[in-house]
């Protein structure tokens, strides 16, 4: 019963003569925070790009578990996999739609059922009133999390125009309107001040502990990675070196050497 | 600073001498005459020269006064500014104004014959302007090849008129689908290309049509053309000045004098719906999913795969319905001239269109408008000065870019937003 979400085993990707990643398993669980972490190029956002179909994997599977089918990840090719096995993904540099507004960016993550109760345009065109409400149903969606984030007042604006950190937050909200059971987020942390950090761990924990939806994190801020994930896994040059709880990562002896660093 | 910025300018602006040199020394300088079954050739430096220096100066006070502004805003004058808050906050007054305007324009006392013909064309390059908006303004798809779908469509329409002698209504749709089936063709092997690469192929689908269209003669007549299109009839009822026994026309249906301009007005009205019902559709899909979807896929390809998105779909959607209104203006483009060659569809169209595109303001439907009337108003006023047209326009585009690099209408409105749709 305690099945696992996600299952990576032995997944391996090269670039060229490059090993980004090497024979690397990990799993994660429904409802809990697996963090990912490692130096620069160790290939963590390899993992990402991987499991959610912009790269294919060289060699390896990747399963993901729902109520009752068993997905393998590898067949889908890049919008299948967010579209058909519910994995959605943050980008370590920020990807919104900059020219388009906050709700429209959360608008066009809620595209393939508003497309389909569009009758594919056709229905949406003569304004049915199936579509009107689905399209309603979807603002709705949009001003739940907006309301979360903080940025419903800003709904109308340029997502180009918002201040770097609200930019994070709305990129981690337009991938829950895609409903997802599996949220990779890539390094949400960069770059925010310590006050929109603990927000952001705020959000992080509604999202695990309200919505039940499984979190993979890479991220190199320690404050956030120590304080809310349940599991670590650990990365270097593309192999995984350590994995556990985040008190036992702090204390592993190989995981300060090859990454954390002693404190002087 | 001050001091540097002089002289990487004046650098600058000799550089830019040199370059017109190179170009207009031949072109220009060296002219040939035929003299005594001889070539000789009569330099004319002085002419060059001047050209040079035009271009030097001319160089060196852009850099002074244009690009040491703020680039994505251009040169702000007080004129300037108060005509783009206008434009901007006004849109959808000035719409209304148009379109009453051009209902009521045929009746005006001082529309002549001539002006129709000039209204006539400007609305179907704003027809075109607003299918190929589809493409570049909203997918962001840049599409230089546009003019091949308003062949097809001519040519669609053409053959199935004078072959089945079907009407202008039933061979429109047909033209449509066909010009849409010839957009799906393009799209799919341009769909993983993007900017550069993308234009250039497109440019060359736009020539591979018209050269198809040259050769295959046992079809289209080759550069001969297709003559003898079915003019339109007002429902049934053709326009002529003497109808054949125990025919009825519009003139003896109505009980009014025959009028040659009779037909015109008709054309006009047909283009002026036509043109509508493309901007209304516009207007509507780009609130509906798909439309959000083209807006999302110019703005971020990858953002929208993550998403669920299927970039593929959306593209090919894009290309097929731009194409449709291509397709429907070259069916009104073949009725009203009744005489079609590959020769009106050459890659200068596209460029026009795509100028209309890209002046008014990517994804502004008032914009291309504006554009249109502007641009080809600019090249009729310019008529009689043949060979000075196509520096008029190049000059015009320089000076829009300059003044409103992001087009005439630049503001983008959201497609839907959060105030309305909690208040309704
Ligand atoms: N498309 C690619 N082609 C070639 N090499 C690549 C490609 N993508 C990643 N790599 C290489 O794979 C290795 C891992 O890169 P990756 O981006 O996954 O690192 P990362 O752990 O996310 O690092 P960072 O913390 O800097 O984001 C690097 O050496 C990188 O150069
Ligand atoms: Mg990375």
């Amino acid at each position: 019963m305690s099945q696992k979400l996600l299952d990576v085993e032995n997944l391996t990707m090269k670039f060229g003569g490059l090993v980004a990643i090497d024979n690397l398993s990990f799993s994660a669980d429904k409802d809990k925070i697996t963090s990912i972490i490692g130096p620069n190029g160790a290939g963590k956002t390899t993992v990402f790009n991987c499991l959610t179909g912009f790269y294919k994997a060289s060699a390896g599977s990747m399963f993901l578990n729902k109520e009752n089918e068993r997905l393998n990840l590898r067949k889908f090719s890049d919008f299948k996999v967010a579209q058909k096995a519910g994995v959605a993904r943050t980008f370590q540099n920020i990807r919104l739609f900059p020219q388009m507004s906050v709700l429209e960016n959360l608008m066009v993550a809620q595209h393939n059922k508003l497309m389909d109760a569009s009758g594919f345009t056709i229905l949406g065109l003569f304004n049915s009133p199936s579509f009107v409400k689905k399209e309603k149903e979807a603002v709705g969606i949009s001003k739940y999390w907006l309301d979360i984030i903080g940025l419903t007042h800003r709904a109308d604006d340029d997502a180009g125009d918002l201040p770097y950190g609200d930019q994070r937050k709305l990129e981690i909200v337009r991938a829950m309107c895609i409903n997802p059971h599996l949220l990779c987020l890539d390094e949400p942390a960069a770059g925010l001040n310590a006050k929109e950090s603990a927000e952001l761990n705020k959000l992080l924990l509604f999202i695990k502990n309200e919505k039940k939806t499984g979190i993979l994190l890479i991220e190199h801020d320690m404050s956030v990675v120590m304080e809310i994930s349940d599991h670590v896994v650990v990365l270097n040059y593309g192999k995984k070196i350590f994995q556990g709880s985040a008190k036992e990562t702090k204390n592993s002896p190989e995981v300060i050497e090859a990454y954390l660093g002693t404190e002087e | 600073m001050e001091k540097k910025f002089f002289q990487t300018s004046i650098k600058d602006s000799l550089f830019t001498g040199l370059i017109a040199l190179a170009l207009f020394g031949p072109i220009v300088g060296l002219r040939t005459v035929a003299k005594n079954e001889v070539l000789e050739v009569h330099p004319k430096w002085f002419i060059v020269l001047i050209i040079v220096i035009v271009c030097a100066v001319g160089r060196f006070l852009t850099n002074l006064y244009v690009y040491n502004r703020d680039q994505k805003t251009g040169i702000q004058t007080s004129i300037g500014k108060s005509i783009s808050n206008f434009l901007d906050t006004k849109g959808y007054q000035i719409a209304l104004t148009a379109i009453i305007f051009s209902v009521i324009f045929p009746f005006l006392p001082f529309t002549d014959r001539y002006l129709m013909d000039i209204a006539i064309m400007m609305l179907t390059y704003i027809m075109l302007g607003w299918g190929l908006n589809i493409v570049i303004g909203l997918a962001g798809l840049l599409d230089l090849g546009y003019v091949a779908f308003y062949a097809v469509g001519a040519y669609s329409y053409a053959l199935f008129a004078i072959h089945f002698g079907w009407s202008f209504w039933i061979c429109l749709p047909i033209a449509g689908i066909f010009a849409a089936m010839f957009g799906v063709l393009l799209g799919f092997p341009v769909l993983r290309l993007r900017g550069d690469y993308l234009a250039i192929v497109t440019l060359a689908f736009g020539e591979m049509i018209r050269i198809l269209l040259l050769n295959w003669y046992q079809l289209t007549k080759g550069p001969d053309g297709l003559t003898g299109i079915p003019r339109p009839s007002f429902f049934g009822l053709p326009f002529k000045s003497f109808p054949d026994e125990g025919e009825q026309t519009f003139h003896t249906f109505f009980g009014i004098e025959y009028d040659p301009m009779q037909r015109i007005i008709f054309l006009y009205y047909l283009i002026l719906v036509l043109a509508l019902i493309t901007n209304l559709f516009t207007i509507k899909i780009r609130r509906l999913p798909i439309g959000r979807a083209w807006e999302a896929l110019r703005e971020d390809e990858i953002a929208c795969k993550s998403l669920g998105v299927n970039p593929r779909n959306t593209k090919l959607t894009a290309f097929a319905i731009g194409a449709m209104f291509g397709g429907f203006a070259g069916s009104f483009f073949a009725t009203r001239q009744a005489f079609i060659s590959p020769e009106s569809f050459t890659f200068i169209e596209s460029a026009i269109i795509v100028a209309i595109v890209v002046l008014g303001g990517m994804g502004s439907q008032t914009g291309v408008v504006l554009a249109t009337v502007f641009l080809i108003g600019l090249i009729e006023v310019f008529r009689d000065f043949e060979s000075y047209r196509m520096i008029a326009f190049g000059g015009a585009m320089v000076l829009i870019m300059i003044f409103r690099p992001r087009g005439i209408l630049a503001t983008r409105k959201p497609t839907i937003t959060l105030e309305k749709s909690s208040s309704k």
